[in-house]
């Protein structure tokens, strides 16, 4: 039986509608929950993110429904019991993650562990639950530490979320899709599909020169454009921006090129951020209020809009044990 | 009133009635991260049941003060150790600061900054100080008492430029709000202290654990030393060192996520010489934790 694992239990994938693929209701590197220049209120969190989530919820009507994948890490502020309390609230449906945004957001006691105990962890959290919450993860977080170079325990990460991919089904999203090569070969050995794979970030400022999307496209990777909204034009841009225009180019390159399949597009906002000021008025809401309107003023049609933001996300966060390739 | 109290987790206490102190020893000790492992089992019952007899035992062994110094981010419970405090009526100092680099969480170590350079000492300073005058953290919920003493480490291997960053922000912090700094030493003992020093913080407001062969060294310059060994602890101080000399157990009362000895502070209590016991586990930890005028 074909699932979606949400935090509030299995949807069947027809169920998902249209789906922001790479969100965080908050994000905060590990550490920040000591410093309280970034502590809000419990009602101010639920202010700041409630709102948000329905209107992402009325604006995915013409979809069916509204999902929303929380790729936030184990050490990250991950917070499962919240999530449920959200998504039960607004109706819109939460994926949550398993895994790292890379080595260095994990924790000394998992920076220690094996590949075998990291992939225990993972399966556990997919298969049983993350801590006492019931919810399972959907997705196996992996990334690429600062300095765009895999560290030796970024692939002990990737590593083992391959084995735990494979056993479980569920995809894996990267942060950062710069230094493939380590990546594609650890995949490769553990025999996961690279269409299990979404290369993330692919299309953020600081990885341009960097990061070979075309050549992971090749290979068989999909590729994330998950920084829409991140644009330099901003009042106060982060310092992965990127000028609005170029990323909207290379977007509609892959599009023009016929490599629809190979795309998925979000927005990587966080509702209420945790450990770092955030992106002033940057919403998963990007993509309805500026994304599809620039798409559809660029000649892309419904049928593909359908295609990227329904279709496409709902085969690839589709629970495949033993994934064979997908056409 | 008092001019000397010592910051306890239920409020100031006055250094004279400390007691026998057990002072340099964890609680509640996690690794951190572990608090998220599938297969650990934090019970908060069992937890507070396993450091209360421990406690109680150590009361009626005429113990009557611990002081944990895991720091903010290895396990420090507050509440926990305010009700633990509440039960068994040991008194309870909690400490500020953090343990060497590779036990810090990416926020203090890659920052979302480009590029991620790692804190300063004066962001280290700012973080830990609040934890005396304004209250400890208990993550994204509220600040309880103040922090007794700033704790933290250095590398086994040799002081990384993040621990010395880490180390002057603690002696800056202990300086600035009058509680003792301690830490535990890595490859250079001596230097280490230097550093610390050079802050401006006098060598009587600092203690180091794992001293080893410098002990001497930097009981010379003034600061206390902590052996985790009684037998060794009670020859440095018969050497003439008994006013520089903290004993502790070097364990924990109890751990997740990493092996630590279990601690028993009765034992502790009773294993220093009685000529001995009212020097090294009293007056000494109390001067110690006396919190200075600034």
């Amino acid at each position: 039986m074909t699932r979606i694992n949400t935090v509030l239990g299995p949807i069947a994938p027809e169920e998902a509608g249209f789906v922001a693929i790479h969100e965080h209701i908050g994000y905060g590197m590990p550490g920040s929950e000591l410093d309280t220049q970034w502590w809000k209120t419990p009602e101010q969190r639920y202010e700041e993110t409630v709102p948000k989530l329905r209107r992402f919820h009325e604006n995915a009507r013409p979809y069916g429904a509204a999902t929303f994948v929380d790729a936030t890490g184990i050490c990250n502020g991950r917070d499962v019991s919240y999530y449920q309390s959200l998504s039960e609230k607004t109706g819109v449906h939460i994926v949550a993650s398993t895994g790292f945004v890379g080595g260095d957001t994990a924790l000394p006691f998992f920076a220690r562990a094996s590949v075998d105990y990291l992939y225990r962890q993972f399966v556990h959290e997919i298969t049983v639950g993350i801590g006492n919450t019931g919810g399972k993860a959907g997705i196996i977080k992996v990334g690429v530490s600062r300095g765009f170079k895999m560290k030796e325990l970024d692939l002990r990460i990737y590593r083992a979320a391959a084995r735990a991919a494979l056993e479980t089904g569920v995809p894996i999203f990267t942060h950062l899709a710069v230094d493939a090569e380590p990546a594609i070969a650890i995949f490769g050995e553990e025999g996961l599909p690279l269409d299990r794979v979404l290369f993330g970030h692919a299309d953020d400022g600081v990885s341009q020169g960097k990061v070979r999307d075309r050549w992971i496209a090749e290979q068989g990777g999909r590729i994330g454009f998950d920084t829409f909204g991140y644009d330099l034009e901003l009042p106060d841009p982060p310092f992965w921006g990127r000028p609005r225009q170029e990323r909207l180019e290379h977007f509609l390159g892959y599009l023009r090129d016929g490599l629809v399949d190979s795309v998925l597009a979000s927005a990587d906002a966080n509702c209420s951020p945790l450990g770092w000021p955030g992106v002033k008025g940057h919403t998963v809401n990007y993509l309805f209020d500026t994304l599809l309107p620039a798409l559809r003023e660029n000649g892309v049609d419904d049928a593909t809009i359908h295609r990227i933001f329904v279709e496409l996300p709902a085969g690839f966060l589709s629970i495949q044990p033993g994934a064979a390739p997908q056409n | 009133m008092t001019a000397t109290t010592v910051n306890t987790v239920l409020g100031p206490v006055p250094a004279e009635d400390l007691g026998v102190v057990a002072v340099h020893e964890a609680l509640l000790s996690v690794l951190p991260g572990a608090q998220y492992a599938y297969d650990i089992e934090m019970d908060r019952a069992a937890i507070f049941r396993a450091i209360a007899e421990k406690l109680d035992a150590f009361k009626a062994a005429g113990g009557g003060t611990v002081v944990d110094v895991g720091g903010m981010y290895a396990g420090r419970d507050v509440p926990l150790y305010e009700a633990l405090s509440r039960a068994t009526g040991v008194h309870i100092v909690a400490s500020t600061g953090q343990m060497e680099e590779g036990m810090l969480g990416g926020y203090f170590l890659t920052p979302q900054t480009n590029p991620p350079t790692p804190w300063p000492a004066e962001k280290f300073a700012a973080l830990y100080a609040a934890e005396v005058t304004e209250g400890m953290v208990v993550p994204r919920v509220e600040r309880r008492g103040a922090a007794g003493v700033v704790s933290t480490a250095v590398t086994a291997e040799s002081m990384t430029p993040t621990d010395e960053s880490q180390l002057r922000g603690c002696a800056r912090a202990a300086k600035q709000t009058g509680v003792a700094l301690t830490f535990r030493a890595g490859s250079d003992p001596v230097a280490e202290l230097e550093v610390a020093l050079d802050e401006g913080l006098a060598a009587d407001r600092v203690a180091v654990a794992g001293a080893g062969e410098r002990a001497a060294e930097l009981a010379d310059t003034g600061a206390f030393v902590v052996f985790t060994d009684v037998v060794t602890a009670v020859a440095f101080a018969r050497e003439g060192h008994a006013h520089r000399t903290l004993v502790a157990t070097g364990g924990a009362a109890i751990a997740f996520g990493h092996d630590v000895a279990s601690a028993s502070y009765a034992d502790l209590a009773r294993a220093v010489p009685a000529e001995l016991a009212p020097q090294l586990l009293a007056a000494n930890p109390a001067a110690l934790l006396a919190v200075k005028e600034a």
